[in-house]
């Protein structure tokens, strides 16, 4: 262990929570969820160039947490660094500024552009707004942007209902890229496209990464994409952190119940790696009233009682684990106190 | 925005410009002064100085119903402006900024709601006396809440789109968001509430002008005209039909140029359904081949669409065998026909599709060309069919028991009770916890899993020997999807049920099928073993989707660079030739057949034998 | 449950709302109330009269004496004198309000009677003779103000081919086919209006959810197109009829006050037309009132029914 301190990181996530309560007034009246804790103590540390995936079903809360580490969405508790800068002590304009360091692509690629809109008006928005080139300049910018995420430059003048899918989702990122991020939230950027075009729009992704060194957050329901973007994987059920750890570890042997279930559920086309199924039982619990303890307890093929007595906490697993490892190390980390029984190979 | 709203637009918009051009230009055209009277003639007919007669105190007609009409116009336009201008800002400000200011703003403006509006302006009148200036204040601020609460409701369902989420992301600041994001996408129901305003300005002006309690005499008004109309109607009874005429002819002009306003920004394309004469032919003329003793055969099918360009065929001579108790997979990416395909083989074709050429058998019924009464009898009971949106596929206001119990009912006799009863044990029978107490919720009250569960209980309902599922588990968890197919995969082993699976993802076809259709742009272009077909694709676009699907490990997923061609602009020969990295000039000639290649194998490709 | 109390809470709270603003209408309006009234045309008022009148209307005590005495009068079913014959107000709106229900519920009953039917089958057969026919009848019933269409019913069915008389009214006790036949046009010149809105909301609502997914799944069930119909379609084209509906009450009792006035029933609008032209405030602001209050309950009832048709509300 060399005595050097290890770089700051780019985004430093500590205990963030979010909850979402029910609207206005008529409170006390709502016959709906009181309050919905989406997001419950997650911590996350990117460092730059590196790219995080984020993975979850629905209910899992990965969404929120894309817009908390971007600052959208204020945390209920915990807090989000940026560069070592704590993005709730800043006013308006600062986090504005900021912005430019840190963009997003969308899911929907029909509602992620204007349709009122040209898509090379759309894509120099960025650049007027933080004042990075002048209205003489911009369409040279545009038209770059453009070609970088493989579209014709004179593509600029067309509006979005011109573009089939994947194009729009390039048009998307070309606009997140228009301000020189260093950080990328890319939240769910290819559910929404047809397999082939999925596989191209990732590989795009991938060569920006590479070529422009961007640290990215890459949130996805969908395992197998994951697997190729991303150095690491961090996963999420009902708003916790369930494993995380380096991509080919966690998926070659999971140590959490749900992370085994949840890679064992995909289908595969090569009849070797189709595992035995865990089918899970039940569904998931309402986020308004979320099970006590370990909250994957009701579903878990493995729960014991002593899973509902307390929430267990993310510990070290895996080879890098062991007495005398030093606990800040990134390293893989299962919330389950039962991660020795998961030997999946 | 179509040609035929366009013009529907233009029309109305003329309609409203003559009427205010005539009202405007009132002082210039040189007609009698509206005001000043001539009992010596009072109800005197049409003359050459009077062109539509004399009223009761000898007011020329024609004169008093231009002026009138300024009146009315202009009373309508200025509220209405006035309106807009601060029911918008109000809304947008409240939609926008929420929370106090909502309060504030939009809530506060439904207070005002609580007044029919012709009592509210009574009461204003009551308290300031009548009179134009009156009148323009009291409708403004009776529209101002309706305004507020279009642009209200407009603001929350922009911002509910990514793309402003995306200026938020970008560090745009708020007034540039409201005035350049916003603004410009409500702008549509704005206007439209305009044009609804102006036309209710002149109603509820006239409305009480009629009663004495509006513009005030002698301003001319065609409430006016109409009250005193009505009280010489016995004897001139003509009178009184100008200005009704005029005040009907105007509203009704105003209400035309709302509703093509309306059509304008969200139009519901009427696809028009000719009929042909050949369509009501074709069944009997075609020698009907035989089935051939298989669960459900399909041959030759082809679907035509009528477009405002011209008829499209987005699913060509498709062709499919189903034998019993086998699992037949259709893949196929967007565009590719497959979901369409299904839904003929159950008649349920949307109303602008029609079968254009093609025979199906279910053993030994035929399918496609049938009255629909035959068609009603088979489906849910001799071949069923689930679909892939289960919150949108089941009545929201029915309890999931009924509507598993519904289905029963249609092909049995049997009482209420019975029926419930056998719903319920189908819940349980698709694994739905408590079923007696899920049967009376309603669908928004299940997940989307349990949904498709209930889904698939309504579609094993009456035992059927065939079912089509298309896409049922793309809208779920994969978690969810894992439980669905295990589910489905139980049920085909205890009733040997025959599926056709409808997917986009291979790796789903892999788990669970027998056989795969691969389909691409309307075609069949490959057939065969799942097994044989996923280890040795006979067509370049299968071995292209093979590629594309995501893989553990090793080398990532190529795309296939291109798009697919839409169904009206196809290529001259084969579909897939634009993208096909094996293309020769030969590809492009002519569209290839579909050809049997080895046993139980069949592809498109004329070059599958070479390596 | 909750939900139907919730929304019966806020229709109380709403009563309460328009009871002060009605209060306060007076005083919100710039220059001395009494005055105002009194002041005819831009001549200025009798001082004498003016300072007689704030007495008589109570203006000259303070102003929050004056709201807890309009509020605990409303409580206790008064709503002061008429300026006019000073006649408690009340007296006059209870004789008349059940005229005024009784036309607004005939013309509402009509309307939806012939509306919901007409654009079904307008929506069934799109396109066809009755659809284009009908549609275009609802877009003139629609452009045509109620007034007029009250005055023409007059002229042609009273004066021209006499077969009803022009207005007035007898009590159903007393002689009921000359009362129906007297309801039969006020009636019908307020449900016209209705009908032709409820007409286009149901024909629009038909047409959009027979092309919802559901309603092929009841297809794909084999279920026959009657019950498609009934239990799949006009049950859920119902709800957007009844928003519509709700939307339309306002300009319904407004509408109701104008036939009043052209047929010569003798409802609330008599009275109002009258206390309006004489500046009688007091029972310009009873009617106004109760007519609101009317309007709030109206409106709950739509909610409630709304409620009734869609459990998806019900459930929050």
């Amino acid at each position: 262990m060399n005595g050097s301190p290890a770089p700051q990181p780019l985004v430093l996530a500590e205990g963030l929570t979010r909850r979402f309560a029910a609207r206005g007034l008529w409170r006390p009246f709502s016959t709906g969820p009181r309050a919905v804790q989406a997001v419950t103590g997650f911590d996350l540390s990117l460092a730059r160039g590196e790219a995080v995936g984020l993975v979850g079903e629905s209910g899992s809360g990965k969404s929120t947490v894309g817009r908390l580490l971007l600052g959208l969405l204020p945390p209920s508790e915990g807090r989000v660094l940026f560069e070592g800068t704590d993005l709730k002590g800043l006013d308006g304009a600062a986090l504005r500024a900021l912005r430019r360091r840190m963009q997003i692509v969308f899911q929907d690629p029909y509602s992620s552009l204007d349709p009122r809109r040209p898509v090379g008006a759309q894509i120099a928005d960025g650049l007027s707004i933080h004042r990075l080139a002048t209205a003489r300049e911009a369409p040279a910018r545009v038209a770059e942007l453009l070609r970088q995420v493989g579209l014709d430059a004179d593509h600029a003048k067309r509006f979005p209902y011109q573009f089939s899918g994947g194009q729009r989702q390039r048009i998307g990122i070309a606009r997140a890229l228009a301000t020189g991020p260093d950080f990328l939230v890319a939240d769910e950027p290819v559910s929404a496209l047809d397999v082939s075009v999925q596989a191209q729009v990732l590989a795009l992704l991938a060569d920006l990464r590479t070529r422009l060194g961007l640290a990215m957050l890459f949130i996805s329901h969908d395992l197998t994409a994951v697997r190729h973007l991303c150095d690491r994987v961090v996963v999420l059920y009902l708003g916790r952190v369930m494993e995380e750890g380096p991509t080919a570890e966690v998926f070659a042997s999971p140590r959490h119940p749900y992370t085994a279930a949840l890679l064992s559920a995909v289908p595969s086309l090569d009849p070797a790696h189709r595992r035995d199924r865990i089918v899970l039982s039940g569904e998931l619990p309402s986020p308004a009233d979320p099970p006590s303890g370990c909250v994957f307890r009701t579903r878990c093929p493995h729960a014991i009682e002593a899973c509902a007595a307390a929430i267990p906490a993310p510990r070290p697993v895996g080879p890098g684990a062991g007495p005398g490892a030093d606990p800040g190390t990134r390293s893989h980390r299962a919330a389950c106190i039962r991660d020795e029984i998961i030997q999946v190979g | 925005m179509t040609r035929l709203s366009l013009a529907r637009l233009w029309v109305a918009g003329a309609g409203v410009a003559a009427i205010v051009l005539a009202a405007v230009l009132a002082p210039l055209l040189g007609l009698p002064d509206p005001v000043r009277m001539d009992v010596a003639h009072r109800f005197a007919g049409a003359s050459l100085a009077h062109a539509l007669g004399q009223d009761g105190y000898g007011r020329d007609v024609l004169s008093r119903l231009l002026w009138g009409g300024r009146v009315s116009l202009f009373v309508a336009a200025s509220s209405a402006a006035i309106a807009f201008g601060i029911g918008t800002t109000l809304g947008v400000l409240g939609g926008f900024l929420r929370g106090v200011t909502e309060l504030l703003t939009v809530r506060a403006m439904d207070v005002v709601l609580c007044f029919p509006p012709l009592l509210l302006a009574m009461l204003v009148v009551t308290l300031l006396g009548p009179g134009a200036g009156t009148l323009i204040l009291v409708l403004a601020v009776l529209y101002v809440p309706g305004f507020a609460r279009v642009a209200y409701a407009g603001v929350l369902s922009v911002r509910a789109q990514d793309f402003v989420e995306a200026m938020r992301a970008l560090g745009a600041r708020r007034p540039r968001i409201m005035l350049r994001t916003i603004l410009p996408n409500i702008a549509g129901p704005l206007l439209v509430q305009f044009s609804l305003v102006a036309a209710s300005a002149v109603v509820l002006e006239s409305g009480l002008s009629f009663l004495g309690l509006g513009v005030v005499p002698p301003t001319p008004s065609w409430g006016l005209m109409i009250a005193d109309a009505r009280a010489s109607m016995a004897q001139a009874p003509l009178l009184l039909l100008w200005p009704c005429l005029a005040l009907t002819l105007t509203i009704l002009t105003l209400n035309g140029l709302c509703d093509a306003l309306r059509d304008a920004i969200d139009p519901h394309p009427i696809p028009r359904r000719r009929r042909r004469l050949h369509e009501a032919l074709v069944p009997g003329l075609l020698p009907a081949a035989r089935p051939t003793g298989a669960e459900l055969e399909l041959r030759g099918l082809t679907i035509e669409i009528d477009t405002p360009a011209g008829p499209i065929r987005p699913v060509r001579d498709v062709s499919l065998r189903l034998e019993s108790g086998e699992t037949l997979a259709i893949v196929g990416e967007s565009g590719s026909g497959k979901s369409l395909t299904g839904l003929a083989l159950l008649g349920l074709l949307p109303p602008a599709a029609r079968v254009a050429s093609g025979t199906a058998w279910l053993r030994d019924a035929p399918l496609l060309h049938q009255d629909e009464a035959t068609l009603r009898r088979l489906r849910g009971a001799a071949i069923a069919m689930i679909f892939q949106d289960p919150m949108s596929s089941l009545n929201p206001v029915q309890p999931v028991g009924r509507q598993i119990a519904e289905a029963i009912e249609a092909h049995h006799r049997l009482s209420a009770r019975a029926a419930d009863r056998r719903a319920i044990r189908l819940l349980e029978r698709v694994g739905i916890p408590d079923p007696v107490r899920r049967a009376t919720a309603f669908p928004h009250e299940l997940s989307g899993g349990m949904r498709q569960r209930v889904m698939i209980a309504m579609a094993i309902a009456n035992d059927p020997p065939v079912m089509i599922a298309d896409e049922p588990t793309t809208a779920l968890d994969v978690t969810i999807q894992a439980q669905v197919l295990a589910l489905l995969a139980d049920l085909k082993r205890e009733a040997g049920l025959a599926l056709i699976f409808i997917t986009h993802s291979l790796p789903v076809v892999a788990e669970i099928a027998d056989r795969v259709a691969v389909m691409y742009a309307g075609e069949v272009v490959e057939t065969g073993p799942v097994e044989a077909v996923f280890s040795a694709p006979l067509h370049p676009y299968t071995a292209a989707l093979l590629a594309s699907a995501p893989t553990e490990g090793g080398v990532p997923p190529q795309g296939i660079p291109g798009v697919v061609p839409p169904p009206h602009a196809l290529p001259p020969g084969c579909r897939f030739a634009p993208r096909c990295t094996r293309r020769i000039d030969a590809c492009d000639a002519a569209p290839p057949p579909l050809v049997e290649a080895m046993a139980g194998r069949a592809t498109r490709c004329p070059r599958w034998a070479e390596p | 449950m909750i939900w139907a109390l919730k929304r019966v809470g806020i229709s109380l709270v709403l009563v309460w709302i328009v009871a002060t603003i009605v209060f306060l209408a007076i005083h919100l309006v710039p220059g001395d109330p009494a005055e105002l009234l009194l002041s005819q045309g831009g001549v200025a008022a009798d001082p004498g009269a003016v300072a007689e009148l704030r007495g008589q209307l109570g203006l000259d005590r303070p102003i929050l004496v004056q709201y807890g005495q309009s509020m605990a009068g409303l409580l206790r079913g008064d709503l002061g004198r008429s300026m006019q014959d000073d006649s408690p107000v009340a007296d006059a709106i209870t004789r008349r309000l059940p005229r005024t229900l009784e036309l607004i519920g005939a013309g509402a009953i009509l309307a939806l009677l012939v509306g919901m039917p007409a654009g079904t089958l307008a929506a069934i057969r799109r396109g066809g003779v009755f659809d284009r026919t009908a549609s275009w009848l609802a877009a003139l019933a629609l452009a045509v103000p109620v007034f007029v269409t009250g005055t023409l019913l007059v002229l042609v069915f009273a004066q021209s081919l006499r077969w009803v008389a022009a207005g007035g009214y007898v009590a159903l006790a007393e002689d009921p086919a000359r009362h129906l036949s007297l309801l039969a046009m006020p009636s019908l010149t307020i449900g016209l209006g209705l009908a032709a809105v409820v007409f286009r909301m149901a024909r629009a609502a038909v047409l959009d959810v027979a092309g919802r997914d559901y309603v092929r799944t009841a297809r794909a069930k084999g279920l026959r197109p009657r019950h498609i119909l009934t239990r799949h379609v006009v049950r859920n084209a119902l709800m957007p009829v009844v928003t519509v509906v709700a939307l339309h009450l306002g300009s319904l009792l407004g509408g109701t006050v104008l036939v009043e006035y052209v047929f010569n029933w003798p409802g609330l609008s008599g009275l109002l037309v009258d206390a309006v032209s004489a500046r009688d405030y007091p029972s310009v602001v009873g009617i106004i009132l109760v007519i609101s209050v009317l309007f709030v309950g109206l409106n709950l009832l739509v909610d409630l029914l709304y409620g009734v048709l869609d459990p998806r509300v019900r459930h929050g």
